[in-house]
């Protein structure tokens, strides 16, 4: 069960340079606050675990579109292992003890039968997944200013932390104020 | 009322597809992305075709678009609203807005009595400006059936 960090690329981002010409011919200063919900990302983020896309669909002002377990069978290295039971030997142990047991339970209910979408019900919740998401910027500012806090869990901090650097690498002229916590 | 095209998401029906297939694939999105490459526009237009017919429409709104509308009213630009929340609607003087919307809102809007005027305004930029006309084809069968 090796982990791989949570890889997140950005698919396409709305062009701003478009946004200010239409302010141009009605020949009103652009304002960036003003273009929030009309600027958008799409992201595809993989290998980041269940537990993390149940709390990032929680922000309902985007479009999901995830990996199906219906369809798609569970893959045995695809685990996210949380740091603090990487570091810890005994509690490692437990995991990847478990794990290979729930997976082999999996295996057996498939084979005798079961579908995928029953079978998953006994997958773990930090099973790797995959999502695209498409997000405004206002959107995406109000999930980095909530899920980069210190009471937000590390995982999605992490996803936070980069779907911001790379909104503000794409459209730096809306991220100008320091948002992460 | 009158609209002009802004911006657009690039290559809107391969977005589509892309969408699609990641909620059935396991495989990374180079991946992904390189299987819709090579089976072409024909498979698009066949993933867009299933998409509509089953009533998945979320898929569609990773197409995203935005417009400059001119000539409307605050009246009117508030009824599209309550009719249709997903509108993102921005003044610029007290006739000209900024409008952004996706693909499911806008196949909403031109089966709907109030959105369909707007839609049909939408769907023939698209199509002057030739934006997405498998999906345009698809949609609205290759002219908008909001009129």
């Amino acid at each position: 069960m090796e982990a791989r960090r949570t890889r997140v690329k950005l698919l396409y981002h709305t062009d701003v340079t478009a946004l200010k010409e239409a302010f141009l011919t009605k020949r009103v200063p652009f304002d960036p606050a003003l273009v929030m919900e009309h600027v958008v990302y799409m992201f595809e983020i993989e290998d980041c675990s269940r537990v993390t896309t149940h709390q990032l669909v929680r922000h309902r002002v985007a479009s999901y579109d995830q990996e199906s377990q219906r369809f798609s069978a569970a893959t045995k290295e695809g685990v996210v292992v949380p740091p603090r039971v990487e570091s810890n030997e005994a509690a490692r142990r437990i995991f990847d003890e478990t794990l290979k047991r729930v997976y082999a339970a999996y295996d057996e209910l498939v084979s005798a039968g079961v579908a995928k979408e029953d079978a998953r019900y006994i997958l773990p919740n930090g099973i790797k997944t995959k999502i695209v998401v498409t997000i405004n910027a206002r959107s995406l500012m109000h999930i980095v200013w909530q899920r980069t806090a210190l009471q937000a869990q590390w995982e999605i901090r992490e996803l936070a932390t980069t779907l911001h650097r790379l909104a503000k690498e794409a459209t730096p002229e809306l991220w100008t104020e320091v948002i992460e916590r | 009322m009158r609209a002009s095209l802004v911006w657009s998401s690039p290559n809107p029906e391969k977005t589509i597809a892309v969408a699609m297939r990641r909620c059935y694939s396991t495989k990374p999105i180079e991946d992904i992305e390189a299987e819709l490459q090579q089976k072409g526009v024909e498979y698009w237009k066949y993933l867009l075709v299933k998409c509509l017919q089953d009533k998945s429409l979320d898929v569609l709104e990773h197409f995203t678009m935005t417009l400059l509308v001119e000539e409307a009213s605050g009246v009117e630009v508030g009824e599209l609203i309550r009719a249709f929340p997903y509108l993102r609607f921005s003044g610029l003087d007290s006739s000209s807005w900024l409008l952004s919307l996706n693909a499911r809102t806008l196949v909403e809007m031109s089966r709907d009595a109030v959105g369909k005027a707007l839609a049909k305004l939408v769907v023939g930029e698209l199509e002057r400006m030739n934006v997405s006309p498998i999906f345009n084809g698809v949609a609205f069968g290759g002219e908008t059936h909001a009129g």
